[in-house]
Protein backbone atom coordinates (compact mmCIF):
# COMPACT_ATOMS: atom_id res chain seq x y z
CA UNK A 1 0.00 0.00 0.00
CA UNK A 2 1.32 3.28 -0.74
CA UNK A 3 1.81 6.06 1.58
CA UNK A 4 -1.37 6.90 3.81
CA UNK A 5 -2.45 9.13 6.69
CA UNK A 6 -4.41 8.43 9.96
CA UNK A 7 -6.96 9.88 11.70
CA UNK A 8 -8.34 8.84 15.37
CA UNK A 9 -11.72 8.09 16.11
CA UNK A 10 -11.25 6.97 20.04
CA UNK A 11 -8.72 4.40 19.70
CA UNK A 12 -9.22 2.97 16.62
CA UNK A 13 -7.27 4.51 13.78
CA UNK A 14 -8.69 5.21 10.48
CA UNK A 15 -5.86 5.34 7.38
CA UNK A 16 -6.75 6.83 4.55
CA UNK A 17 -4.39 6.22 1.84
CA UNK A 18 -2.87 8.99 -0.03
CA UNK A 19 -2.98 7.57 -3.75
CA UNK A 20 -6.77 8.28 -3.97
CA UNK A 21 -9.48 11.49 -3.84
CA UNK A 22 -12.18 11.90 -1.18
CA UNK A 23 -15.23 12.84 -1.10
CA UNK A 24 -17.59 14.77 1.78
CA UNK A 25 -19.64 11.67 2.26
CA UNK A 26 -16.45 9.78 3.10
CA UNK A 27 -16.31 7.80 -0.15
CA UNK A 28 -12.97 7.25 -1.52
CA UNK A 29 -12.38 7.81 -5.46
CA UNK A 30 -9.43 6.28 -7.61
CA UNK A 31 -8.99 6.09 -11.26
CA UNK A 32 -9.07 2.66 -12.45
CA UNK A 33 -8.87 1.54 -16.44
CA UNK A 34 -10.75 4.36 -17.32
CA UNK A 35 -13.27 5.31 -14.50
CA UNK A 36 -13.28 6.08 -11.35
CA UNK A 37 -13.75 3.36 -8.68
CA UNK A 38 -15.77 4.35 -5.26
CA UNK A 39 -15.17 2.94 -1.85
CA UNK A 40 -15.98 3.88 1.49
CA UNK A 41 -12.93 5.72 3.05
CA UNK A 42 -11.99 3.70 7.10
CA UNK A 43 -13.77 6.70 8.75
CA UNK A 44 -17.16 5.23 6.93
CA UNK A 45 -16.23 1.68 7.74
CA UNK A 46 -15.62 2.30 11.25
CA UNK A 47 -18.93 4.25 11.95
CA UNK A 48 -21.05 1.52 10.28
CA UNK A 49 -18.88 -1.62 11.53
CA UNK A 50 -20.15 -5.19 10.67
CA UNK A 51 -21.67 -4.38 7.08
CA UNK A 52 -24.06 -7.29 6.69
CA UNK A 53 -26.30 -5.92 3.47
CA UNK A 54 -25.80 -3.60 0.73
CA UNK A 55 -28.86 -2.94 -2.13
CA UNK A 56 -28.83 -0.20 -5.01
CA UNK A 57 -31.49 1.62 -6.17
CA UNK A 58 -30.03 2.95 -9.18
CA UNK A 59 -29.37 0.90 -12.43
CA UNK A 60 -25.66 0.78 -13.81
CA UNK A 61 -25.87 3.52 -16.37
CA UNK A 62 -27.97 5.92 -13.99
CA UNK A 63 -26.73 9.25 -14.25
CA UNK A 64 -27.21 10.93 -10.46
CA UNK A 65 -26.23 14.02 -9.31
CA UNK A 66 -24.86 15.09 -5.78
CA UNK A 67 -26.65 13.90 -2.84
CA UNK A 68 -28.90 11.53 -4.48
CA UNK A 69 -29.56 8.74 -2.77
CA UNK A 70 -27.99 5.42 -4.54
CA UNK A 71 -28.16 2.44 -2.35
CA UNK A 72 -28.25 1.77 1.50
CA UNK A 73 -26.06 -0.22 3.45
CA UNK A 74 -27.30 -1.99 7.34
CA UNK A 75 -24.78 -3.22 9.66
CA UNK A 76 -25.44 -4.59 12.99
CA UNK A 77 -25.34 -1.54 14.48
CA UNK A 78 -26.66 1.20 11.99
CA UNK A 79 -28.08 2.21 8.62
CA UNK A 80 -27.15 4.86 5.97
CA UNK A 81 -28.41 5.78 3.02
CA UNK A 82 -25.67 5.85 0.26
CA UNK A 83 -25.03 9.11 -2.11
CA UNK A 84 -23.59 10.27 -5.30
CA UNK A 85 -19.75 11.34 -4.40
CA UNK A 86 -20.90 14.28 -7.31
CA UNK A 87 -22.91 14.26 -10.30
CA UNK A 88 -22.01 11.81 -13.17
CA UNK A 89 -22.53 8.17 -14.17
CA UNK A 90 -22.85 5.01 -12.13
CA UNK A 91 -20.99 2.91 -14.69
CA UNK A 92 -21.43 -0.50 -12.79
CA UNK A 93 -21.47 -2.24 -9.38
CA UNK A 94 -19.00 -4.38 -7.89
CA UNK A 95 -21.39 -7.43 -8.09
CA UNK A 96 -19.45 -9.62 -5.31
CA UNK A 97 -20.70 -7.31 -2.55
CA UNK A 98 -24.20 -8.11 -3.35
CA UNK A 99 -23.52 -11.58 -2.67
CA UNK A 100 -21.39 -10.99 0.52
CA UNK A 101 -20.63 -7.46 1.71
CA UNK A 102 -17.99 -8.20 4.11
CA UNK A 103 -14.96 -7.41 2.29
CA UNK A 104 -16.15 -3.49 2.24
CA UNK A 105 -14.95 -4.30 6.57
CA UNK A 106 -11.91 -6.46 5.14
CA UNK A 107 -10.55 -4.91 2.29
CA UNK A 108 -12.46 -1.54 2.29
CA UNK A 109 -9.60 0.38 -0.23
CA UNK A 110 -9.56 -3.04 -2.26
CA UNK A 111 -12.17 -5.52 -3.06
CA UNK A 112 -14.45 -3.85 -0.89
CA UNK A 113 -14.93 -1.23 -3.56
CA UNK A 114 -18.48 0.10 -4.34
CA UNK A 115 -19.08 1.00 -8.09
CA UNK A 116 -17.13 2.34 -10.75
CA UNK A 117 -17.90 6.09 -11.08
CA UNK A 118 -18.19 8.90 -14.15
CA UNK A 119 -17.70 12.19 -12.55
CA UNK A 120 -19.14 14.94 -14.50
CA UNK A 121 -18.60 17.46 -11.03
CA UNK A 122 -17.55 16.08 -7.76
CA UNK A 123 -15.70 18.52 -5.20
CA UNK A 124 -13.07 16.11 -4.42
CA UNK A 125 -10.24 16.20 -1.67
CA UNK A 126 -6.70 14.77 -1.31
CA UNK A 127 -5.85 12.43 2.11
CA UNK A 128 -4.44 16.21 3.67
CA UNK A 129 -7.77 17.89 2.85
CA UNK A 130 -10.02 15.11 3.61
CA UNK A 131 -8.30 14.70 7.49
CA UNK A 132 -8.57 18.01 7.61
CA UNK A 133 -11.78 17.79 7.20
CA UNK A 134 -12.79 14.90 9.39
CA UNK A 135 -10.88 16.76 12.18
CA UNK A 136 -13.37 19.79 11.79
CA UNK A 137 -16.46 17.37 12.15
CA UNK A 138 -15.58 15.03 14.19
CA UNK A 139 -16.88 16.58 17.42
CA UNK A 140 -20.25 16.80 15.54
CA UNK A 141 -20.37 13.45 14.49
CA UNK A 142 -19.93 12.33 17.82
CA UNK A 143 -22.62 14.39 18.98
CA UNK A 144 -24.91 13.38 16.36
CA UNK A 145 -24.56 9.82 17.13
CA UNK A 146 -24.87 9.72 21.13
CA UNK A 147 -27.72 11.83 20.64
CA UNK A 148 -29.49 9.35 18.54
CA UNK A 149 -28.76 6.47 20.69
CA UNK A 150 -29.89 8.58 23.61
CA UNK A 151 -33.60 9.18 22.52
CA UNK B 1 -58.79 -31.37 15.79
CA UNK B 2 -61.32 -29.14 14.93
CA UNK B 3 -61.58 -26.61 11.48
CA UNK B 4 -60.44 -23.79 13.52
CA UNK B 5 -56.72 -24.27 13.51
CA UNK B 6 -54.94 -21.46 12.49
CA UNK B 7 -52.43 -21.19 9.96
CA UNK B 8 -49.04 -19.09 10.61
CA UNK B 9 -46.81 -18.26 7.90
CA UNK B 10 -43.26 -16.74 7.93
CA UNK B 11 -42.12 -14.28 5.08
CA UNK B 12 -38.63 -14.62 5.30
CA UNK B 13 -36.14 -12.35 5.65
CA UNK B 14 -33.58 -11.07 2.76
CA UNK B 15 -31.12 -10.18 5.16
CA UNK B 16 -28.10 -12.61 5.76
CA UNK B 17 -28.12 -11.28 9.41
CA UNK B 18 -27.06 -15.02 11.60
CA UNK B 19 -29.29 -13.68 14.16
CA UNK B 20 -32.78 -13.25 12.16
CA UNK B 21 -32.03 -16.68 10.35
CA UNK B 22 -31.30 -17.96 13.51
CA UNK B 23 -34.97 -16.31 14.84
CA UNK B 24 -36.59 -17.97 12.26
CA UNK B 25 -35.04 -21.20 12.27
CA UNK B 26 -35.92 -21.46 16.13
CA UNK B 27 -39.40 -20.35 15.58
CA UNK B 28 -39.84 -22.72 12.39
CA UNK B 29 -38.89 -25.85 14.31
CA UNK B 30 -41.11 -25.30 17.08
CA UNK B 31 -43.93 -24.73 14.92
CA UNK B 32 -43.27 -27.29 12.80
CA UNK B 33 -43.75 -29.70 15.54
CA UNK B 34 -46.68 -28.40 16.51
CA UNK B 35 -49.48 -30.39 15.68
CA UNK B 36 -51.72 -27.45 16.90
CA UNK B 37 -51.19 -25.45 13.83
CA UNK B 38 -49.86 -25.35 10.17
CA UNK B 39 -47.18 -23.67 9.63
CA UNK B 40 -45.12 -22.60 6.23
CA UNK B 41 -42.29 -20.54 5.15
CA UNK B 42 -42.85 -18.21 2.27
CA UNK B 43 -40.38 -15.89 0.76
CA UNK B 44 -40.54 -12.22 1.46
CA UNK B 45 -44.13 -11.35 1.35
CA UNK B 46 -43.59 -8.30 -0.27
CA UNK B 47 -41.47 -9.44 -3.41
CA UNK B 48 -44.80 -11.84 -3.88
CA UNK B 49 -46.05 -11.99 -7.53
CA UNK B 50 -49.82 -13.43 -8.21
CA UNK B 51 -48.60 -16.47 -9.67
CA UNK B 52 -45.93 -16.71 -6.79
CA UNK B 53 -46.32 -20.61 -5.33
CA UNK B 54 -46.16 -18.43 -1.71
CA UNK B 55 -49.07 -15.88 -2.21
CA UNK B 56 -51.01 -18.83 -4.30
CA UNK B 57 -50.39 -20.60 -0.91
CA UNK B 58 -51.61 -17.60 1.38
CA UNK B 59 -54.49 -16.82 -0.54
CA UNK B 60 -55.63 -20.35 -0.16
CA UNK B 61 -55.80 -20.15 3.65
CA UNK B 62 -58.97 -19.46 4.63
CA UNK B 63 -59.14 -19.05 8.36
CA UNK B 64 -57.33 -17.04 10.99
CA UNK B 65 -54.16 -16.11 9.72
CA UNK B 66 -50.78 -15.34 11.23
CA UNK B 67 -47.81 -13.99 9.58
CA UNK B 68 -44.66 -13.27 10.80
CA UNK B 69 -42.81 -11.06 8.66
CA UNK B 70 -39.85 -8.44 9.19
CA UNK B 71 -42.10 -5.61 8.90
CA UNK B 72 -44.22 -3.07 10.67
CA UNK B 73 -47.90 -5.19 11.26
CA UNK B 74 -49.30 -2.27 9.53
CA UNK B 75 -47.08 -2.25 6.80
CA UNK B 76 -47.16 -6.14 6.49
CA UNK B 77 -51.12 -6.42 7.11
CA UNK B 78 -51.63 -3.98 4.35
CA UNK B 79 -48.98 -5.88 2.01
CA UNK B 80 -50.90 -8.84 2.20
CA UNK B 81 -54.62 -6.94 1.96
CA UNK B 82 -52.44 -5.21 -1.90
CA UNK B 83 -52.01 -8.49 -2.48
CA UNK B 84 -55.76 -10.40 -2.21
CA UNK B 85 -55.07 -11.57 1.63
CA UNK B 86 -57.95 -10.21 3.20
CA UNK B 87 -59.24 -10.15 6.27
CA UNK B 88 -59.43 -8.20 9.66
CA UNK B 89 -56.68 -6.93 11.40
CA UNK B 90 -56.29 -9.35 14.86
CA UNK B 91 -55.24 -7.71 18.30
CA UNK B 92 -51.76 -9.11 19.07
CA UNK B 93 -50.40 -8.91 22.84
CA UNK B 94 -46.93 -8.76 21.03
CA UNK B 95 -44.95 -5.21 20.22
CA UNK B 96 -44.08 -3.78 17.41
CA UNK B 97 -40.58 -2.68 16.34
CA UNK B 98 -39.59 0.32 18.55
CA UNK B 99 -43.14 0.50 20.52
CA UNK B 100 -42.34 1.47 24.30
CA UNK B 101 -45.84 0.51 26.23
CA UNK B 102 -48.75 -1.29 25.21
CA UNK B 103 -51.34 1.74 25.48
CA UNK B 104 -52.70 1.57 22.24
CA UNK B 105 -51.96 -2.02 20.90
CA UNK B 106 -55.64 -3.54 21.20
CA UNK B 107 -58.56 -1.29 19.90
CA UNK B 108 -56.68 1.45 18.71
CA UNK B 109 -58.42 0.06 14.86
CA UNK B 110 -61.45 0.99 15.76
CA UNK B 111 -60.45 4.64 16.29
CA UNK B 112 -58.28 4.69 13.36
CA UNK B 113 -61.69 3.29 10.98
CA UNK B 114 -63.70 5.55 11.97
CA UNK B 115 -61.47 8.81 9.56
CA UNK B 116 -60.39 6.25 6.97
CA UNK B 117 -62.20 5.03 4.15
CA UNK B 118 -61.85 1.10 5.71
CA UNK B 119 -61.02 -1.58 3.40
CA UNK B 120 -63.15 -3.35 1.17
CA UNK B 121 -64.19 -6.69 0.69
CA UNK B 122 -62.43 -8.09 4.12
CA UNK B 123 -63.73 -11.48 5.12
CA UNK B 124 -64.40 -11.72 8.68
CA UNK B 125 -61.88 -13.26 9.65
CA UNK B 126 -58.54 -12.37 11.64
CA UNK B 127 -54.93 -11.78 10.35
CA UNK B 128 -52.54 -11.30 12.57
CA UNK B 129 -49.38 -9.45 11.59
CA UNK B 130 -46.25 -10.35 14.01
CA UNK B 131 -42.91 -8.32 14.03
CA UNK B 132 -40.23 -10.08 14.18
CA UNK B 133 -37.61 -7.40 14.77
CA UNK B 134 -39.51 -6.57 17.84
CA UNK B 135 -38.42 -9.53 19.96
CA UNK B 136 -34.89 -11.43 19.98
CA UNK B 137 -36.44 -14.64 21.76
CA UNK B 138 -38.06 -17.07 19.58
CA UNK B 139 -40.54 -18.31 22.34
CA UNK B 140 -42.28 -14.70 22.71
CA UNK B 141 -43.45 -15.55 19.00
CA UNK B 142 -44.24 -19.14 19.87
CA UNK B 143 -45.51 -18.33 22.99
CA UNK B 144 -48.05 -15.84 21.38
CA UNK B 145 -49.20 -17.87 18.62
CA UNK B 146 -49.89 -21.10 20.93
CA UNK B 147 -52.09 -18.63 22.67
CA UNK B 148 -53.71 -17.14 19.18
CA UNK B 149 -54.59 -20.99 18.19
CA UNK B 150 -56.38 -21.67 21.57
CA UNK B 151 -58.73 -18.52 21.33
CA UNK B 152 -59.06 -18.93 17.77
CA UNK B 153 -60.24 -22.72 18.73
CA UNK B 154 -62.75 -20.83 20.98
CA UNK B 155 -63.87 -17.83 19.49
CA UNK B 156 -64.14 -18.94 15.56
CA UNK B 157 -68.30 -19.14 15.79
CA UNK B 158 -68.63 -15.35 16.92
CA UNK B 159 -66.25 -13.74 14.48
CA UNK B 160 -67.77 -15.79 11.50
CA UNK B 161 -71.12 -13.56 12.09
CA UNK B 162 -73.01 -17.04 10.23
CA UNK B 163 -70.55 -17.35 7.14
CA UNK B 164 -69.05 -20.83 7.12
CA UNK B 165 -65.51 -20.52 7.24
CA UNK B 166 -63.17 -23.91 6.76
CA UNK B 167 -59.42 -23.58 7.34
CA UNK B 168 -58.48 -25.77 4.12
CA UNK B 169 -54.74 -24.46 3.61
CA UNK B 170 -53.50 -25.66 0.16
CA UNK B 171 -51.92 -29.58 0.64
CA UNK B 172 -47.99 -29.03 -0.13
CA UNK B 173 -45.71 -31.79 -0.41
CA UNK B 174 -44.03 -32.51 2.68
CA UNK B 175 -40.23 -31.00 1.92
CA UNK B 176 -37.50 -32.41 4.31
CA UNK B 177 -36.67 -29.84 6.97
CA UNK B 178 -33.44 -29.85 5.77
CA UNK B 179 -30.90 -27.75 3.74
CA UNK B 180 -31.63 -27.66 -0.26
CA UNK B 181 -29.87 -26.87 -2.63
CA UNK B 182 -30.72 -23.41 -4.31
CA UNK B 183 -29.27 -21.30 -6.94
CA UNK B 184 -31.00 -18.35 -5.01
CA UNK B 185 -28.99 -15.59 -3.31
CA UNK B 186 -28.89 -17.27 0.25
CA UNK B 187 -26.51 -19.71 0.65
CA UNK B 188 -27.04 -21.66 3.52
CA UNK B 189 -30.57 -22.06 3.37
CA UNK B 190 -32.15 -23.75 6.27
CA UNK B 191 -36.24 -23.53 5.96
CA UNK B 192 -38.09 -25.22 3.38
CA UNK B 193 -39.61 -22.17 1.29
CA UNK B 194 -42.71 -22.35 -0.37
CA UNK B 195 -41.68 -21.16 -3.75
CA UNK B 196 -38.56 -18.77 -5.42
CA UNK B 197 -36.77 -16.13 -3.68
CA UNK B 198 -37.53 -13.26 -6.55
CA UNK B 199 -36.47 -9.60 -6.80
CA UNK B 200 -36.73 -7.33 -4.57
CA UNK B 201 -39.79 -5.07 -5.23
CA UNK B 202 -40.91 -1.60 -4.35
CA UNK B 203 -44.48 -0.38 -4.22
CA UNK B 204 -46.22 1.42 -1.80
CA UNK B 205 -49.29 -0.27 0.21
CA UNK B 206 -52.57 2.35 0.78
CA UNK B 207 -53.57 1.46 4.71
CA UNK B 208 -57.46 2.00 3.97
CA UNK B 209 -58.05 2.71 7.71
CA UNK B 210 -56.49 6.08 7.32
CA UNK B 211 -56.81 6.98 3.85
CA UNK B 212 -59.82 9.50 2.99
CA UNK B 213 -59.50 9.33 -0.36
CA UNK B 214 -58.43 12.35 -1.34
CA UNK B 215 -56.66 11.35 -4.09
CA UNK B 216 -53.32 14.01 -3.08
CA UNK B 217 -51.29 10.46 -3.82
CA UNK B 218 -53.11 10.48 -7.37
CA UNK B 219 -52.00 14.07 -7.94
CA UNK B 220 -48.59 13.41 -7.31
CA UNK B 221 -47.45 10.38 -8.33
CA UNK B 222 -46.82 11.07 -12.27
CA UNK B 223 -45.82 7.29 -13.01
CA UNK B 224 -49.33 6.10 -12.98
CA UNK B 225 -49.06 4.41 -10.07
CA UNK B 226 -52.40 4.99 -8.30
CA UNK B 227 -55.73 4.00 -10.33
CA UNK B 228 -59.31 4.04 -8.70
CA UNK B 229 -61.78 1.11 -8.66
CA UNK B 230 -64.93 0.98 -9.88
CA UNK B 231 -66.33 2.70 -6.63
CA UNK B 232 -63.37 5.73 -7.34
CA UNK B 233 -61.40 4.53 -4.29
CA UNK B 234 -58.28 4.95 -4.85
CA UNK B 235 -55.80 2.00 -5.11
CA UNK B 236 -52.59 0.89 -6.08
CA UNK B 237 -53.03 0.10 -9.74
CA UNK B 238 -49.74 -0.72 -11.25
CA UNK B 239 -46.95 -1.57 -8.17
CA UNK B 240 -44.08 -2.45 -10.53
CA UNK B 241 -44.49 1.49 -12.22
CA UNK B 242 -43.33 2.57 -8.62
CA UNK B 243 -39.75 3.77 -8.82
CA UNK B 244 -37.42 2.14 -6.51
CA UNK B 245 -36.68 3.78 -3.60
CA UNK B 246 -39.06 6.53 -4.10
CA UNK B 247 -41.05 7.25 -1.23
CA UNK B 248 -42.28 10.83 -2.14
CA UNK B 249 -45.98 10.08 -2.20
CA UNK B 250 -45.74 8.82 1.25
CA UNK B 251 -44.48 12.28 2.06
CA UNK B 252 -47.28 13.98 0.39
CA UNK B 253 -49.95 11.90 1.75
CA UNK B 254 -51.94 13.88 4.82
CA UNK B 255 -53.02 10.89 6.54
CA UNK B 256 -50.01 9.31 6.74
CA UNK B 257 -51.53 6.06 4.84
CA UNK B 258 -49.46 5.38 2.44
CA UNK B 259 -46.64 2.63 3.20
CA UNK B 260 -43.43 2.20 1.48
CA UNK B 261 -42.75 -1.12 3.95
CA UNK B 262 -39.00 -1.05 2.97
CA UNK B 263 -38.04 2.43 3.66
CA UNK B 264 -35.80 3.29 6.28
CA UNK B 265 -37.83 6.04 7.96
CA UNK B 266 -40.29 4.27 10.69
CA UNK B 267 -43.27 6.49 10.13
CA UNK B 268 -43.21 5.66 5.78
CA UNK B 269 -42.30 1.60 6.58
CA UNK B 270 -45.74 1.25 8.74
CA UNK B 271 -44.51 1.98 12.44
CA UNK B 272 -47.53 2.26 14.41
CA UNK B 273 -48.95 5.82 15.31
CA UNK B 274 -46.50 8.36 13.72
CA UNK B 275 -43.50 8.15 16.17
CA UNK B 276 -40.25 7.30 14.75
CA UNK B 277 -39.47 3.49 16.63
CA UNK B 278 -36.25 2.95 18.36
CA UNK B 279 -34.58 2.02 15.27
CA UNK B 280 -30.71 1.57 14.31
CA UNK B 281 -28.45 4.28 14.33
CA UNK B 282 -29.34 6.24 11.03
CA UNK B 283 -26.00 7.48 9.33
CA UNK B 284 -27.19 9.25 6.31
CA UNK B 285 -26.52 12.15 7.53
CA UNK B 286 -23.24 11.70 7.99
CA UNK B 287 -23.15 9.99 5.03
CA UNK B 288 -24.15 13.36 2.96
CA UNK B 289 -28.13 13.08 3.30
CA UNK B 290 -29.72 16.25 1.38
CA UNK B 291 -32.12 18.58 3.53
CA UNK B 292 -35.32 16.55 3.74
CA UNK B 293 -37.78 18.86 2.82
CA UNK B 294 -37.86 19.04 -0.81
CA UNK B 295 -36.53 15.39 -1.12
CA UNK B 296 -39.78 14.46 -2.12
CA UNK B 297 -39.91 16.57 -5.31
CA UNK B 298 -35.93 15.48 -5.51
CA UNK B 299 -37.03 12.21 -5.53
CA UNK B 300 -39.48 12.39 -8.28
CA UNK B 301 -37.64 14.94 -10.16
CA UNK B 302 -35.14 12.18 -10.78
CA UNK B 303 -37.22 9.52 -11.66
CA UNK B 304 -38.43 11.86 -14.33
CA UNK B 305 -35.23 12.47 -15.87
CA UNK B 306 -34.66 8.95 -15.65
CA UNK B 307 -37.90 8.46 -18.32
CA UNK B 308 -36.35 11.34 -20.43
CA UNK B 309 -39.73 13.41 -18.89
CA UNK B 310 -38.47 17.05 -17.26
CA UNK B 311 -38.25 17.74 -13.76
CA UNK B 312 -41.38 19.37 -12.34
CA UNK B 313 -39.60 20.14 -9.07
CA UNK B 314 -42.27 21.59 -6.66
CA UNK B 315 -44.72 23.11 -9.35
CA UNK B 316 -46.68 20.17 -10.28
CA UNK B 317 -49.45 18.01 -7.31
CA UNK B 318 -48.10 19.50 -4.50
CA UNK B 319 -50.36 19.15 -1.50
CA UNK B 320 -52.83 21.77 -1.05
CA UNK B 321 -53.49 20.97 2.36
CA UNK B 322 -51.66 23.05 4.27
CA UNK B 323 -54.04 25.94 4.94
CA UNK B 324 -56.70 25.66 7.86
CA UNK B 325 -54.98 22.36 9.32
CA UNK B 326 -53.41 22.22 12.41
CA UNK B 327 -49.28 21.74 12.32
CA UNK B 328 -48.10 18.46 12.44
CA UNK B 329 -46.84 18.38 15.73
CA UNK B 330 -43.12 17.42 15.33
CA UNK B 331 -42.23 14.14 16.35
CA UNK B 332 -38.79 12.88 17.40
CA UNK B 333 -37.68 12.61 13.98
CA UNK B 334 -38.18 15.62 12.81
CA UNK B 335 -36.61 17.11 16.17
CA UNK B 336 -33.79 15.26 15.44
CA UNK B 337 -33.71 16.13 11.43
CA UNK B 338 -33.57 20.10 12.21
CA UNK B 339 -30.74 19.59 14.52
CA UNK B 340 -28.96 17.62 11.65
CA UNK B 341 -29.68 20.18 9.41
CA UNK B 342 -28.05 23.32 11.37
CA UNK B 343 -24.84 21.00 12.26
CA UNK B 344 -23.47 21.66 8.45
CA UNK B 345 -21.53 17.90 8.46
Amino acid sequence: MSDQLTFSMGKYEARFPSDRLYARNHMWLQQSAGHYRVGLSAYAVRLLQDIYFLDWTVEPGASVRAKQEIGEVESSKALSSIYAPGDGTVVNFNKELLKDPTAINVDNYGAGWLFEFEPAGADLMAAEDYLKYLEGNWGEAQRHIKGQMND
Amino acid sequence: MSDSRITVVLSQTRSKDPIKRHLEEEIATSLLLDPGVDFAVVPHVYDLYPEDTGLLYLKSVQGHLVLLSWLYPRAAHWVLDRNGVKGREGATLLKSLGQESDEDEVGDGEAEEARGIGAANAPDRQVFCLDLRAYDDPAVYVEEIKRLARAAAVKLVPLTLGLKVETKPLQLPVIPFAPRKDEGPRKDEGLPVIGEVGERRWYPVIDYTRCTNCMECIDFCLFGVYGLDHHETILVENQDNCRRGCPACSRVCPENAIIFPEHKTAAIAGAPGEGPGALKIDLSKLFGAPNAIEMAALERDTELIRDGRDAVGLTVGIPKRQEGKPAHEKDDLDRLMDELDGLEL
